[in-house]
């Protein structure tokens, strides 16, 4: 069963059954909402969160380049994303650098 | 509201057994939103499929599935199109399967331009059966049948489906899915044989002893060997070595579909006439 319908006022939101920890996501999201959390119970010992989510400036490239069905972005209709600013930039180059860990984690 | 690819999968088989960002996943995607765009009905649409990591294609998709032997999905796939000409047939193989085993069936297929829709997903290795060299192998790459470094010279799978006789070729990657959609419309819009060359990412089988061991790493890699089709064309014959170019390569009208040069077959045979094509 996925979550093809939004959790409510949510931008975007993940399928944890599904995700396998590849860190494409992360490394596609040009805002850094995204990041991976270590989880002793995955396969890969991480797991993706999203972190910042009122960042998020719906482009769907998580949406997109996702092999696994497991992260959903919602439609512009129903939810107002935000405007890429240059903090969130900076953010994105962060968590990359972090080998695509979440900030502080 | 996301879009829903539950509504074309077999949810029960989720997750997929492919690999960690296997780009084999974003093609089934691709294909997914490709045939929502295109509006067909499942029941008319049949996926053929043969062995590899991308035989496991068929086994996702909630339609009329065949998964068949080793590099013959073509031959299969051309009985289901002619036995059922108004239905859509998507064949999906790999390299290794469409060009090593199955390179016949593909020339062939490609020859008599029968409309089928050929998805080679091209990850550059017999991933499945843990990196053995097929026939897109790049020189020098370690494989587990070359230690040395791989000597074969690699195929150019759209030059050769080009040649053969298909009327619609096109490259693409997983790295731009919306691109990669847009050009699998085009391409099942298309009579006659459509040829996609997809470029996937194997970075557990290619990637780990090549020094792109993480999906990410190995996307990188794929994207400093395309480029697209204009700025191709501009580069110096020199330049060009070791690059493909991507996007709508061929796409031709004017020769005759397969299933329509064997209705006049069974016209000639109820009339007792000879075929004039």
């Amino acid at each position: 069963m996925s979550l093809v319908t939004a959790p409510s006022n949510t931008p975007v939101w993940v399928n944890v059954s599904r995700c396998k920890a590849c860190d494409i996501c992360v490394s596609m999201c040009p805002a850094g909402v995204l990041g991976m959390i270590p989880a002793p119970n995955s396969t890969l010992g991480s797991m993706i969160e999203v972190v910042v989510p009122e960042a998020c400036i719906g482009c769907k490239d998580c949406e997109l380049h996702c092999p696994d069905f497991a992260i959903f972005v919602a439609d512009r209709t129903e939810f107002k994303f935000a405007k890429l600013s240059d903090g969130a930039k900076e953010r994105s180059q962060a968590v990359k650098q972090n080998k695509f860990r979440k900030l502080g984690a | 509201m996301a879009f829903n690819y539950d509504k074309y999968l077999r949810v029960d088989k989720m997750p997929t057994l492919w690999c960690w960002g296997c780009g084999d996943g974003v093609i089934l995607k691709s294909v997914i939103r490709a045939i929502d765009t295109m509006g067909w009905d499942m029941n008319d649409v049949c996926i053929v499929s043969g062995i590899g990591c991308s035989g496991r294609f068929s086994s996702y998709i909630d339609c009329n599935t065949v998964h068949t032997t080793h590099g013959r999905a073509i031959a299969y796939a051309t009985g289901i199109k002619l036995a059922n000409p108004e239905k859509h047939v998507i064949v999906v193989t790999g390299d290794g399967d469409g060009l090593a085993i199955g390179g016949n069936h593909t020339i062939h297929g490609c020859r008599r331009n029968i409309d089928l829709n050929h998805i080679l997903i091209n990850n550059f290795i017999y991933g499945l059966t843990n990196s053995q060299t097929s026939p897109t192998t790049p020189q020098g790459f370690w494989t587990a049948t070359a230690n040395y470094g791989n000597v074969d010279p690699s195929f150019d799978a759209a030059k050769l489906a080009d040649a053969a006789g298909a009327t619609f070729v096109a490259r693409e990657s997983v790295l731009d899915p919306q691109k990669l959609e847009k050009v699998l419309v085009a391409g099942f819009s298309h009579k006659g044989y459509s040829f996609f060359d997809i470029f996937s990412n194997c970075h557990i089988n290619l990637g780990r002893k090549n020094k792109m061991g993480e999906a990410v790493q190995n996307l990188a890699w794929i994207d400093s060997r395309i480029l697209g089709k204009k700025k191709f064309d501009l580069l110096p014959p020199e330049e060009q070595e070791g690059k493909f170019p991507i996007g709508i390569l061929k796409q031709e009208t004017d020769k005759l579909e397969y299933c329509e040069a064997y209705d006049k077959v069974i016209f000639a045979a109820q009339n007792k006439t000879t075929v004039k094509l």
